[in-house]
Formats: C-alpha cells, sequence, structure tokens
C-alpha cells in the first residue's frame, strides 16, 4: 500500500507554511480507527504527470482535516496504489481497496477509461464513487451515487463547445478540426463538431492524426490549405509540443482568427516550461486560472501551499488544473460527512445531491448525473509570455479568460497571427 | 498413458479447488488476481509453443489478446451471444491471425519474425482506433450480468472458466511437447535448414504452431472485456501482455510444457502483490530484473537452473 510515495516530505514541507497562512482553531486530536479513503490514482503511465498534482492536493486536504479534528472525530486516512493510467490494473486494486483494505469511501482513478471498469462495481457495491475528471462517465449508466469532482458538465458539448460558441460569438463560420486519434480527443471532436453544427457553422477540415505524431507540418499545411477561420485542436501534451513548435515555424495561415481549444498539456507547468512564448495567442481550456474572476476563498492560500509542497515532491508547481479541484473533492466529501453525521453512502449520495457546498473552486452543486450541475470550463488564451519562468504564470494577465462571457477577464486578441507574436 | 491420468487429475483437481474457492471464499479481491494470473498462465503456455518448442519469438501477444478480446465484445454487440460461444469467436479469431502470421511472417526468421509481429500490433491497433463499433479510441462499456446463479458473482464464475482455459491450455501444451509435432518444432528451433533436409515440412509446422499459439491467446482475450466490463484499445493491446508473456516462459523454463506454468504463477502473483504492497514502478523494474538475471544467470529459466 502506498501511505506517501511524494507524499510526507512535500506534505510536512507545508505543514509549518499552511498554519502560518490559515491558523486553525485548535481542536481536541482526533481518535479510534481511521475514516479510510481508496482511490487508485495513475503515478506511472500516460496520466502521471496529472496524477501526481491531484495525490498531492488530496494529502495537504488530509492534512488539514486531520487538524481540524478527522471526520466524525475520527482521523482520516488515504490509502491508494498506483493504477499505472491502465483500465486492466484498476478493477483488482479496488477489489482490494473494498474486500482487504475495507475502505469507507471511494474515489475514483484520474481519467475516463481507467475508470470506467470501477463504475458497474460501485455500482454493484452500492458504493459511492467521486470520479476524478472522468469524462461524462455516468452518460450510460447513471449511477445515483456517482459524482465528479471536474467542472465538465453534463451535456457532451458544455466542453469542447465553449471554444466553438467563442468562435462563433466573433462572427466566424469556418471551422477546422485536427484531433489525435486517441480517447478524449476524439470525444473533445465530436462535441466540437456537434456544436459548430447547432450553431450552423461549416466545418472546412475535419481530420484525425496518429496518436504521439509529433511532427505536424504536413497536418498544418492541409489545415491550411482549407483557409478555415478557427481552428479547434484536440491533442495530448506530446502532440501539443509539436503543433505549437510547428506553427511557431510554419505559421498556420492569415485566415486564422482562434486556434487551439482541446490542448492538453498547456494545463501543466514542465510544458509551459518548455514551450515559453510559443504559447501567445494560443486559446485554450482551462478549470482554473489566477484572474480576478475566479478568486474564489480560499483558493490563492490553497495555490501557494501547493507550490511549497510541489517543489519538494518534484511534481507540477502550478498545479492549477487538477490540485485545486481534488482539494475541493475533500472538502465537499467533509462537508457532506459533517451534515450527514455518518459514513454511509446512501445518506450522503442523498445530500451531495441536494446540497451546495463551499469550496476553494467556489460553489460546487451536482446535477442528476453528478456531473456540475453548471459547468464552467473556461477557455483563455495566452498573452504577454516572455521566456520559460512558469512563476509568471501566478500573475493574473498570462492566462486571459476569454470564455464563458460571465468569467471573461480581458481581452480576446485576433487574429492568431498577430496574437501569438 | 498413466501419465496423462495425473495429468487428467491434477487438472481435475484445480479446476474443482478453483469452483470451491469461487463457492465459498468472501475475498473478491483473490479472485481479480487469480483471473490476471491465470490469463497468464495461458498466454506464456500459448507463447512457449511458438516461442520456446519452435524458437519464433513472437513480440505480438498484445495483438491476439486483443483480437480474441474485440472478436467477443463485436459479436457480444451484434448478438448477445452466450459465454462461450464468445470464448469460441475469440479462439477462431486467435488462430486465423495466428495462421495469417504464419502464412505472411513464417519466412522471416530471427529478429525480422519479431519485428513483423510487433507490425502486427500496431497495425490491428489501429484498426480498432478507427473502428467506431466496438467503442473505436473511447473504448466500450459492456453490458454484462453481475450476479452468477453458482458462483455468486460474474467475476468468480469468469476465474473458473479461465482456470478451466489454463488446465486445457497447458494440457495442450504438454501433448505438443511429446508429440512428432513437438518433436518437429524442437527441430525447427535447433535447426530449420536441418529439419528440412530431414524431411520436416517446416513452413507446415510452424503455420500450425502460429495458428494453435494464436488459437489459445485469442481464446484467453476473449473474457476480457467481460471481466473489465469495459475495453479499450490499452487495455487490450497493452505491452504488459507481450513483455509477460515471453517473460514467465523464460523465468520458468522455455523447454518443458510446466516452464510457463512455473513463471507465470511466480511472475503473476509477484506482480499483483507488488502492485498493491510496493508500487507499480517497482512492479515492472522487478519483472525487467528478473528477466535479465534469468538470461545472464540461468538461460535455461528455473527447470535449468533445478537441473531438469
Amino acid at each position: 500500500m502506498d501511505k506517501g510515495v511524494l507524499g510526507r516530505r512535500a506534505v510536512l514541507a507545508t505543514s509549518f507554511g499552511a498554519t502560518l497562512a490559515a491558523p486553525l482553531v485548535a481542536r481536541s486530536q482526533p481518535a479510534g480507527s481511521p475514516v479510510r479513503i481508496g482511490f487508485s490514482i495513475a503515478q506511472t503511465g500516460t496520466l502521471a504527470a496529472g496524477g501526481r498534482p491531484s495525490l498531492l492536493a488530496r494529502q495537504l486536504w488530509m492534512h488539514d482535516v486531520n487538524a481540524r479534528g478527522g471526520l466524525l472525530g475520527r482521523p482520516v486516512e488515504l490509502v491508494f496504489y498506483d493504477d499505472q493510467t491502465s483500465a486492466a490494473t484498476s478493477p483488482a486494486i479496488y477489489a482490494k481497496l473494498l474486500d482487504v483494505d475495507r475502505v469507507d469511501l471511494l474515489v475514483g482513478p484520474y481519467g475516463t477509461p481507467v475508470q470506467a471498469p470501477i463504475m458497474p462495481m460501485a455500482r454493484q457495491r452500492g458504493k459511492l464513487l467521486f470520479g476524478n475528471f472522468s469524462f461524462r462517465a455516468n452518460e450510460e449508466m447513471r449511477y445515483d451515487r456517482y459524482f465528479n469532482i471536474a467542472p465538465f458538465g453534463a451535456t457532451p458539448d458544455a466542453w469542447p463547445g465553449a471554444f466553438v460558441r467563442l468562435a462563433h460569438r466573433r462572427g466566424l463560420k469556418r471551422l477546422a478540426i485536427m484531433v489525435a486519434d486517441a480517447e478524449g480527443t476524439v470525444t473533445l471532436g465530436a462535441g466540437a463538431r456537434e456544436t459548430a453544427r447547432s450553431l450552423g457553422m461549416e466545418v472546412v477540415y475535419d481530420q484525425r492524426y496518429p496518436f504521439n505524431t509529433t511532427e505536424f507540418s504536413s497536418v498544418l499545411r492541409a489545415v491550411r490549405s482549407a483557409r478555415p477561420e478557427a481552428v479547434y485542436v484536440g491533442s495530448f501534451p506530446n502532440e501539443t509540443a509539436g503543433i505549437v513548435r510547428s506553427v511557431a515555424e510554419i505559421g498556420v495561415g492569415s485566415s486564422v482568427q482562434l486556434f487551439g481549444g482541446g490542448m492538453v498539456g498547456l494545463q501543466f507547468a514542465p510544458l509551459l516550461e518548455s514551450l515559453g512564448d510559443a504559447v501567445n495567442g494560443l486559446v485554450n481550456f482551462q478549470t482554473y486560472v489566477p484572474e480576478r474572476t475566479m478568486e474564489f476563498p480560499g483558493i490563492r492560500e490553497f495555490i501557494d501551499r501547493y507550490a511549497v509542497a510541489a517543489k519538494a515532491g518534484g511534481v507540477d508547481v502550478l498545479g492549477f488544473y487538477l490540485a485545486p479541484f481534488n482539494y475541493a473533492m475533500g472538502q465537499v466529501l467533509e462537508a457532506a460527512v459533517k451534515a450527514v453525521g455518518s459514513l454511509e453512502d446512501e445518506a450522503l449520495s442523498r445530500h451531495m445531491k441536494s446540497a451546495e457546498f463551499e469550496t476553494v473552486v467556489g460553489k460546487i452543486a451536482f446535477g442528476p448525473t453528478g456531473e456540475w450541475r453548471d459547468p464552467r470550463m473556461v477557455q483563455v488564451q495566452f498573452q504577454g509570455v516572455r521566456g520559460t519562468d512558469v512563476e509568471q504564470y501566478r500573475q493574473a494577465g498570462r492566462q486571459v479568460i476569454v470564455e464563458p462571457p460571465e468569467l471573461v477577464s480581458g481581452e480576446l486578441r485576433m487574429p492568431f497571427e498577430r496574437a501569438r507574436r | 498413458m498413466r501419465s496423462w491420468v495425473r495429468f487428467a487429475a491434477g487438472g481435475l483437481v484445480v479446476l474443482l479447488l478453483a469452483a470451491l474457492a469461487a463457492r465459498w471464499l468472501a475475498n473478491d479481491y483473490l479472485f481479480f488476481a487469480a483471473f490476471v494470473v491465470l490469463q497468464f498462465v495461458v498466454l506464456a503456455t500459448a507463447w512457449n509453443i511458438l516461442g520456446g518448442y519452435g524458437g519464433y519469438v513472437n513480440f505480438g501477444t498484445g495483438a491476439f489478446v486483443a483480437t480474441g478480446a474485440y472478436a467477443a465484445v463485436a459479436l457480444q454487440k451484434l448478438a448477445d451471444l452466450p459465454l462461450p460461444l464468445l470464448v469460441l469467436a475469440g479462439t477462431a479469431a486467435g488462430a486465423v491471425l495466428g495462421s495469417a502470421l504464419g502464412l505472411l511472417t513464417l519466412r522471416l526468421r530471427g529478429i525480422y519474425f519479431a519485428i513483423a509481429t510487433l507490425a502486427i500490433t500496431i497495425i490491428l491497433e489501429t484498426v480498432v482506433l478507427n473502428w467506431d463499433y466496438v467503442g473505436g479510441a473511447r473504448g466500450i462499456t459492456l453490458d454484462r450480468p453481475h450476479e452468477d446463479p453458482f458462483f455468486g458473482t460474474y467475476n468468480r464464475m469468469l476465474v473458473v472458466l479461465m482456470a478451466g482455459m489454463a488446465v486445457v491450455a497447458v494440457g495442450i501444451a504438454r501433448w505438443v511437447g511429446v508429440s512428432a509435432f513437438g518433436r518437429a518444432l524442437s527441430a525447427i528451433r535447433d535447426s530449420e535448414d536441418a529439419a528440412e533436409a530431414c524431411g520436416v515440412p517446416t513452413l507446415r509446422r510452424k503455420v500450425q504452431a502460429a495458428t494453435l499459439s494464436g488459437a489459445m491467446m485469442g481464446a484467453a482475450g476473449a473474457p476480457l472485456p467481460l471481466y473489465l466490463s469495459f475495453v479499450d484499445h490499452t487495455a487490450a493491446f497493452g505491452l504488459n501482455y507481450a513483455v509477460s508473456a515471453m517473460a514467465m516462459p523464460m523465468i520458468g523454463g522455455t523447454g518443458h510444457w510446466i516452464g510457463p506454468v512455473i513463471g507465470a504463477v511466480l511472475l503473476g502473483t509477484a506482480q499483483q502483490a507488488v502492485t498493491v504492497t510496493i508500487s507499480s514502478e517497482v512492479n515492472v523494474l522487478i519483472t525487467g530484473l528478473l528477466l535479465i538475471g534469468f538470461v545472464v544467470a540461468a538461460p535455461r529459466g528455473i527447470l535449468g537452473w533445478l537441473g531438469r
């Protein structure tokens, strides 16, 4: 059992800072058998870059909740294993969590395919399952004890549609869609296509490229020849790096006003550091950025504490995309257990369906399928990025929110060729 | 003849123990772990027929597992066939792929054959990625029963099924080891030209071995989507299948039917234990270190080391 692969050193590194940043009211020490929260989390494999910040954020929450007296007066313990980002590994791990470790609460793995085999198991055992950024995992099963901490929303276009709606609002009519031939990005492409169709936009280019492609000059030339006004890209980190570099070298044509949308990797510090100012002008999805329209109570303090722990643990130092939401997951569970007064799955689920939760990522309420009732994926435009220092992303104005309208924090720069200079 | 009776009795005991455990043991985790280990017994045994007896290294185990898995998915979606027919379909699909591999690439030897098996994996994965009917890149969730009237849960029943498949696979490997077919494969492994000169129909035997090996791998892959309730290309074409199916016979010993069984039980159990005790990174490291250690210190595996 892993109980601190990166956690102890990193979490201890922040404990002093945490005490200063958020003085805690002295509470009685939690006692008795621990409340065990079990999950698998990618520490290796393709999603490890996201799994490690998620884990660190949960460990920070565990530290905080235990300092507040634990859950129901008992200390909280995280029981977790590395699933290698593999759907073939997760069923055995969750069987162990349930039958051998006998965890009280169950959190899903990071990533949609890794979680898919867990859904039937959770339903069969009647366990509450808190998903970690799985995309529409409960759409078919509609399990009434499933919840997702990601702000994706339940409709297929809530996430990828934001980019297309932005393009449509700006009067753009010709859309190109280029996505990796893989889980996730194909779904994103389908959502973008559906939104474009519903808005009456013309899709002038719609192709998949092989997963893990790194050289994109021929693909970009084909996109360019279609003369689109907006280009929706669904890519994974290696491909994102290849696309950004190819765009910097050969451009994408003067017709393009907006470029980006679904590029995975631009949410994480290592890729931002590697790409430097080549990201300027790109419009892309995010869940949280330090802009004035996303100043939720406690988020600044959390991000600062996370940064200290991340540096000590060798994890993504920004952690904007996943870490606050994984901390919020703990806050939701904490509030629900406190309100219900037990760890009983049915009672907790019933409460979570009806209540609204105050968290570091704002207020969260869940809809019928367990997704956020009010989706809140944002599209940001990289502006004024200089050099490769990722610390600049802690300032407002580097990732300017341009969609949805109620969260807009700055002016969208177009066309793309001008915006990226 | 007496040894076959003993083997059959041993196989029946294994099946009986699996059935009794499925009926009476309370811990479901053991069954999830046992499914993986038993699946590796089948895969390692199947790999050994072509790789151990015949000397042709197959890096495409993942392709065969996926062929069986996706054949089952397609037929379940198309006609909602019962499990035995899905396993038969997976077996047939694996056999067809095996014979195609034999016909296409068995004229290649050594490293060229190994590269061709890798290429087949890549080709098939690309086909699956673009075949939306079986989930394409997104994967597919299967609606299968959770309960089983006799064993309690469907997964427990799958473990008993996999135990049966392991017994049959080992029985086939045992027969190959002592038959003229097996001796022909050994002759091919030692010197293909000499075997040909002695009158061994090498191409036919190699195609037969590839077909048999492929059929067994396809059979092992067929229950996978039902075990997971979901399948996607990363789960079905996992590199772990190729590496482990090759490492297990090499660790146990490739010259005898029991070698892959020893390797699969030891390495498979160690992998399962390490995954939930130390970490998965160490799990992969252990496989690699054991493989290197055995190749260097005991090239004939545990059996050779024990002097059999």
